[in-house]
């Protein structure tokens, strides 16, 4: 089976939920979300923030790819908040996972939670899809996390803006717990250029995918859009000690294509940082 | 001459200057009686030589220190109150199990006819000893594990190990310790340890991984302690409710301070005192040391007491300190005062007084806090002479207050703070002595000028501690 069938299949369970919420949405009163934290019924504040890891130093490439996917599907969801880089922002996390958002009195991290949270008060961008669609969307975003996230890992620095012995023991102990997560997927063996290859399939898998299109599904961008540009943004813009993850990207055009196009849109800067080889 | 025995005395407490003049404590000497009755008080003597028995691994040295000033009595009774002088060093060092004193006349060729030799008879502690505790308090139970080796290389030197095991939290800590030979007043201590704790009030957890080196030396009447100490500190959420300003104070910081401590302890004795004062004044510099926080900390602790008719004591107890940060990065919660409590202002919840946000308590940079105390023996002193003793009723005013400071605007600024909105209570109780360093409380509290935000506990109050306002 291709990658995406097999990740699809692996969402066709959860597909059964989605169809099951859908079905209820009519009924307000009764909708209730897994968690007490999401309150449907504020709007969205002026002064939204997104915390993050301090940028050069410290923060990891995944962890960058997840700021800049949350960053992108807030901007597509036309809700303004502010970027604030703190040293110690993964373990004011509550999961301990970056980028979290601080929102009024709630405090949500990762990017699936801030999907449903954002959801809950009304903004979505996967409404128009259908549920093969939805599903189709899961299935492509947990392709993503799989394969682009840990072959990020594979060439992560870790510096620190802490002090003399506290940097060291930090960092040992953070790629302690990376090679720990690795092992725990099965990627502790893979070599690098079977890295490069679970790469190089994912990233056909979503050039096929996209084809033409401006956007992944129709005319409108959904969460696997500002997930995708999150990680190949990353990948294309950060200097690493070798280039082979972003030559693997480049491969693409119509993924580079699609990383300009959302720079330019959604964070309006008019990018010479995307080179073309 | 007939022999002469001085009896072993009672093992004297481990802390405090009360080491009780000669006559209050001491059984005394029996003399066995003779044909010549000799008035011995003014015979003059020479004490020839001191004896040492049951030395095993400890050095000579320090015996020696301890012991010199034998030699230089002139008379019996000179003897007799330096050899008592003489053990109390000798069980102060810490290293015998039970040290017995023998002043026997000198035998032998070279000896005097006033000639005294005085035999120390020393039992040394084991090489290791250990031991087990439990312990209860603030909604955790643990098991404590102590192993100890005194005298490791013979000059009084001692290692201690500490590990406690608890229902939430692990704790562990090494010290070394050496005093001067000769002079156990000045000593030297290197500890590492590692202690978590949480503390609900602020839904805070921290785990301290550090390691400290102090020296302490008497001057004049005082006692004074410098430390170096290096802490890596890590803060956490104890809930997933907490207030976001607690949330923004988690992470990671290095600590590196100099601090000097200073005391002047007059009380007598140091638990439920009949007279005497205290005086404690610290100060701490962090930062300039290494490590990312730095500021000057300084706090102090006064306590004096009187004797009143009847038995009864009056205390009067202030404390107070300042924490100012040096550089542009605000202040640390885990460095910040903490105000209420059973020890500290009573009627108030435990730390529970002053800026918080959500309900979490931050702290402050500066407060202060007083005490009026009326100490008084039970009514109708039931268990006289006894166990009635430990109790005593209690009657308080607590008054204190806590707060941030904006240090552009002054010190007057500073003081007007201070001196608004002044949390105090009053009320009475009773209080246990737990040996000599704890006591346990149970009072009747009412809480006055309660502010917004602070949590009261009025009515029945119930406190454990060493240290009380």
């Amino acid at each position: 089976m291709s990658l995406v069938a097999e990740a699809f299949v692996s969402q066709i369970a959860v597909s059964q939920q989605t169809a099951f919420f859908v079905v209820r949405k009519g009924d307000f009163t009764r909708i209730e979300e897994d968690s007490s934290l999401f309150k449907a019924a504020e709007p969205w504040p002026e002064n939204a923030t997104l915390y993050q890891q301090l940028k050069g130093e410290q923060i990891l490439l995944s962890d960058n790819a997840a700021s800049l996917a949350v960053q992108a599907f807030l901007q597509m969801c036309n809700l303004p908040v502010k970027v604030v880089c703190r040293a110690n922002a993964e373990y004011m996390s509550p999961s301990g996972k970056v980028p979290f958002i601080h929102v009024g009195n709630q405090v949500v991290s990762e990017l699936g939670p801030i999907v449903q949270f954002v959801k809950a008060k009304g903004h979505s961008l996967s409404d128009g899809l259908d549920e093969v669609q939805k599903a189709e969307m899961k299935a492509y975003m947990e392709l993503v996390n799989n394969m682009l996230l840990t072959a990020e890992i594979t060439h992560a620095r870790y510096g620190s803006p802490y002090p003399w012995p506290l940097n060291h023991i930090l960092a040992y102990q953070k790629q302690w717990e990376v090679k720990r997560k690795m092992k725990a997927i099965g990627w502790g063996n893979k070599t690098l250029d079977q890295v490069l290859e679970d790469v190089d399939q994912c990233c056909q898998a979503l050039s096929q995918r996209l084809g033409t299109q401006p956007y992944f599904f129709n005319k409108q961008p959904t969460e696997l859009d500002a997930l995708v540009f999150g990680h190949l943004y990353t990948i294309l813009t950060t200097q690493l000690t070798n280039d082979e993850l972003s030559e693997k990207v480049k491969n693409y055009s119509n993924l580079l294509a699609f990383c300009r196009r959302i720079e330019q849109h959604y964070f309006g800067k008019v990018s010479s940082s995307i080179k073309l080889s | 001459m007939g022999t002469v025995h001085a009896r072993s005395l009672e093992p004297l407490p481990a802390s405090g200057p009360d080491f009780g003049a000669l006559g209050e404590e001491a059984e005394f000497v029996e003399v066995e009686p003779e044909a010549k009755q000799e008035i011995l008080e003014n015979k003059d003597v020479v004490v020839q030589h001191v004896h040492f028995d049951g030395l095993g691994r400890t050095k000579d040295d320090i015996i020696v220190c301890a012991i010199g000033d034998v030699f230089k009595a002139k008379n019996l009774i000179e003897v007799m109150r330096k050899s008592h002088e003489a053990r109390e060093k000798l069980l102060r060092l810490g290293i015998f199990r039970q040290v017995d004193v023998l002043i026997d006349t000198c035998q032998g060729d070279n000896a005097l006819p006033n000639g005294l030799d005085v035999t120390f008879e020393v039992t040394e502690l084991r090489r290791l000893t250990g031991s087990y505790n439990t312990m209860v308090g603030n909604n955790e139970g643990s098991m404590v594990l102590g192993l100890k080796l005194p005298n490791l290389l013979g000059r009084a030197e001692k290692v201690t190990f500490q590990f406690s095991y608890g229902t939430k939290e692990t704790s562990y800590g090494l010290s070394f310790f050496k005093p001067q030979p000769g002079n156990f007043e000045r000593n030297f201590s290197v500890n590492l340890y590692k202690v978590t704790g949480q503390f609900p009030w602020s839904s805070l957890r921290e785990t301290d991984r550090g390691i400290s080196a102090e020296y302490s030396f008497p001057v004049w009447k005082t006692s004074h302690t410098v430390k170096w100490e290096g802490v890596w500190r890590e803060l956490g959420c104890l809930a997933r409710t907490v207030s976001f300003a607690v949330r923004k104070e988690s992470g990671h910081s290095l600590k590196s301070s100099l601090s000097h401590a200073m005391v002047i302890d007059s009380r007598n004795p140091s638990i439920l005192p009949r007279r005497g004062a205290l005086l404690k004044v610290n100060q701490e510099l962090a930062g300039y040391t290494g490590g990312d926080v730095s500021f000057i900390k300084e706090d102090f602790e006064l306590q004096l007491n009187k004797q009143l008719i009847l038995d009864s004591v009056f205390s009067a107890s202030l404390w107070g300190g300042m924490l100012v940060p040096i550089g542009d990065k605000l202040s640390s919660i885990a460095d910040r005062f903490y105000l209420g409590g059973p020890t500290s202002v009573r009627g108030f919840n435990m730390h529970s007084v002053g800026p918080q946000s959500e309900g979490d308590y931050l702290g402050g940079e500066a407060y202060w806090a007083g005490g009026l105390h009326l100490y008084t023996p039970l009514p109708f002193r039931p268990g006289q002479g006894g166990f009635g003793e430990l109790f005593r009723t209690h009657f308080f005013l607590n008054a204190g207050n806590l707060c941030n400071l904006n240090y552009g605007e002054g010190p007057r600024a500073h003081i007007r703070k201070l001196a608004e909105c002044i949390r105090w209570s009053y009320g009475a109780g009773i209080v246990l002595r737990l040996g000599n360093i704890a006591r346990l409380e149970l009072n009747y509290c009412v809480p006055m000028g309660v502010q917004g935000g602070d949590r009261i506990c009025d009515g029945v109050q119930f406190g454990a501690g060493i240290r009380f306002l």
